[in-house]
């Protein structure tokens, strides 16, 4: 064969090649544990020299895992495997196919004597009795005329496992195949939408610039629910999606129950208080009616008779544990004006008597002639949705049950061959059985014990 | 909670199998033996009985969720699944050595989750991410694959004490070397299946089906330390004392895939609460 003298052939055929590069992938993979990776690498990165840090970035020891050593690790594993299987190939097929009747002499030499009986019967009555013992169990059954007057006949189980670590093998190219694909043409991004909000396009995971998705994506409300232990329990966010000014879904979209929309997967992936939040602020001018305005921050309204204009500065959840406040700023004839406005500001006086008129940063009554007064902070969420397409994905899958089918055809079950010798002995029959297994000695140990526990049982009821 | 109380009886009842192990060993009476496996049965049997109390019991506090959800429960089922798998093989190959070395593992695995102050056994509601149909497949398939990794790591011990004078109970290296392989295969298998479910999981839940979280990184060190010690049995012939380095070698990177990276920082760190 030429072929194994092609040295390019023979160093892929090599199993210690598969045992190199898979203990390669072990180091590289624990090293990408140890040196923090991709952004986690930042701040580890400024902590070292400048020329170590710019080397080993070359050599892309803070991306391994996307780094070209591990392309080339799954590259080379990859041909590897292709070559050992394409090698194995024909010797498999053999065995696989093979007429199992020839040069079985071998076989039965040196067998342990419970393999090896002695009875009463003919060749021909024994030789039918025990082909219908192995047709019960075994497939192929054959025939054979050995030397002298010896019959042969044999019988296999499991000749299929004999494929199952090509499965197993198929599935690995399959599983690298298809997570080339994923590095190649897939993505993985992440925007964030404000309640009421649209989006459109994403930022794309580690500062790779954005990408503009086919369709628009709307928020239209987000939820936190939490248990009574202050834990969270559902992340909830209405979406719709639009195109062309259409919807075309709408629906929520939660943790673990991702929407996928044109080969696109949207998932819930964080969530945060959205700065504008609204505040419903009252005011009155000199004791009279109290009228209530809605106003995000930076947002601003005239105060009746053009006395003035007020601005909302800040707009705070908790300010200095004190409760909800914006801070306003108030612009009029007389100049500017900023305070704070407390939601709680009646218990803020009880508990600091005199408050106001020490800090009159915190007098809702600064701007005379005017009371304000902070109604409540309407919360306002945006969504954190990770949005990314994977074309490898269903290779993967696919890779994953062939994966299983392969390895329990692999370990559980192997291909078993039994022979058994029938043959004149003097006045007697001699029975010899010889067995061979792919693997697992033991399996075939007890086959065999059952065997001839049956052959015994078949011989005593014969002889009664 | 009635199902901790249980669950630290059952601690008890561990270690005391493992002391009548040893004075099966000692005393060579099968009287010690019987009693070492009626007593390992009997904590098998309340063990079960303390995780299907814990079940219930989330349902009643209206949480309901299998019990497989925190670091607690974790070692918990990975003590049951270790003693399952042990009671599986003292049945089947009718020798009792192997209690002395996998008894006292499932002692300290009960003990660590019962006693070290970090780790809460309160039923704890599920997060957000952790509802999801392949927690539990994903759990109970890893975990099984830990025990299978243990059980062969135990036997790679008794590989390496068997001819000192003490431990002459100890089968022979043939018989070890296949319990070894065939923890290894289960092991494999099992934990094949675990990082697929995980991956499925990953895939609804942080969008993407591999992430080189640490853990994950992890899963696939140790099951590649695996597929070497088979690959080198099947193809090369490795046996006994080869294999046995190899198993100890695994089950130290099944330690850390378990406890070492929750010190790296990474997506699976929930489990340090």
């Amino acid at each position: 064969m030429t072929k194994q003298k092609n040295p390019f052939w023979s160093f892929f055929a090599s199993v210690y090649l598969t045992i190199t590069l898979l203990v390669f992938t072990v180091v590289l993979s624990i090293v990408g544990t140890f040196i923090p990776q991709q952004e986690a690498a930042r701040g580890f990165v400024q902590g070292i020299p400048p020329g170590l840090a710019s080397f080993l970035q070359t050599m892309q020891v803070f991306d391994l895992f996307h780094s070209v050593w591990f392309f080339l690790l799954m590259l080379l594993l990859s041909l590897n495997l292709i070559v050992c299987s394409l090698n194995r190939w024909p010797l498999t097929w053999k065995q696989f196919r093979g007429a199992p009747l020839s040069g079985e002499e071998e076989l039965f030499r040196g067998l342990s004597p419970e393999r090896i009986f002695l009875c009463g019967e003919d060749v021909g009555t024994m030789t039918g009795r025990l082909e219908g013992l192995l047709n019960r169990k075994y497939r192929r059954i054959g025939k054979t005329q050995g030397k002298e007057d010896a019959v042969i006949i044999y019988g296999e189980k499991g000749r299929y496992s004999r494929f199952a670590v090509y499965v197993v093998h198929l599935s690995v190219q399959l599983l690298i195949l298809g997570a080339l694909m994923g590095a190649f043409w897939g993505w993985e991004g992440y925007v964030n939408i404000g309640e009421g909000e649209t989006a459109d396009a994403i930022d794309l995971k580690g500062g790779k610039g954005t990408k503009a998705l086919p369709f628009t994506i709307r928020c239209d409300k987000f939820k936190v629910e939490l248990y009574a232990n202050g834990a969270p329990k559902t992340y909830r966010s209405d979406l719709t999606f639009l195109k062309a000014g259409k919807t075309i879904y709408q629906g929520p979209l939660l943790v673990n129950h991702p929407v996928s929309l044109e080969g696109v997967q949207v998932y819930q992936a964080s969530y945060g208080s959205s700065p504008n939040g609204r505040a419903s602020l009252a005011f009155s001018r000199g004791g009279q009616e109290e009228k209530i305005i809605k106003v995000g921050p930076e947002e601003s309204f005239s105060l009746p008779e053009k006395e003035g204009t007020v601005q909302i500065v800040r707009l705070e959840e908790n300010l200095m544990q004190m409760g909800p406040a914006v801070k306003i700023l108030v612009r009029s004839g007389q100049g500017e004006v900023s305070f704070w406005v407390f939601q709680h500001i009646d218990k803020i006086r009880e508990m600091n008597p005199g408050v106001t008129e020490q800090v009159p940063m915190f007098n809702p009554a600064l701007f005379k002639p005017y009371l304000f007064a902070l109604k409540g902070i309407e919360e306002s969420y945006y969504t954190g949705l990770q949005v990314s397409r994977d074309p490898g994905a269903p290779l993967v899958a696919a890779s994953a049950v062939l994966m299983i089918m392969g390895l329990i055809g692999t370990f559980f079950s192997s291909h078993r061959r039994i022979w058994i010798k029938i043959q004149t002995a003097g006045e007697k029959t001699k029975i010899s059985i010889a067995a061979r297994t792919n693997k697992h000695p033991v399996v075939l140990d007890r086959e065999v014990r059952q065997l001839t526990e049956q052959i015994n049982i078949s011989l005593e009821k014969g002889s009664t | 909670m009635t199902n901790t109380m249980l669950l630290s009886w059952v601690t008890f009842l561990y270690f005391g199998a493992f002391v009548f192990y040893l004075f099966h060993l000692v005393f060579g009476k099968e009287f010690w033996g019987k009693a070492a496996f009626y007593t390992v049965l009997g904590g098998l049997g309340a063990h079960s009985l303390g995780l299907l109390l814990r079940w219930q019991e989330s349902y009643t506090l209206g949480i309901g969720h299998a019990p497989l959800s925190n670091f607690y429960e974790s070692l918990i089922f990975f003590a049951w699944a270790l003693v399952l798998l042990y009671v599986i093989v003292e049945w089947r190959i009718k020798n009792r050595s192997l209690g002395v070395f996998v008894l006292p593992l499932a002692f300290l695995l009960m003990a660590f989750a019962s006693l070290a102050p970090n780790v809460s056994d309160r039923i704890q509601p599920l997060v957000p991410a952790l509802q999801s149909n392949w927690l539990t497949s994903h759990v109970v398939t890893c975990f099984m694959g830990y025990a299978a990794f243990t059980v062969a790591f135990a036997i790679g011990i008794m590989y390496f004490l068997r001819n000192i004078p003490l431990f002459g109970f100890i089968p022979e290296a043939d018989v070890l070397d296949e319990l070894i392989y065939q923890n290894a295969v289960l092991g494999f298998v099992f934990l094949t299946l675990g990082i697929m479910t995980g991956s499925v999981w990953a895939h609804y839940a942080w969008g993407s089906y591999w992430s080189w979280d640490p853990k994950e990184t992890w899963s696939l060190i140790t099951w590649l330390i695996y597929a070497v010690m088979l690959h080198v049995r099947y193809v090369r012939g490795w046996k006994g004392k080869r294999m046995a380095v190899l198993a100890i070698i695994g089950f130290a990177a099944v330690l850390f895939t378990y406890l070492g990276v929750n010190y790296l920082p990474g997506l699976h760190s929930y489990l340090q609460s």
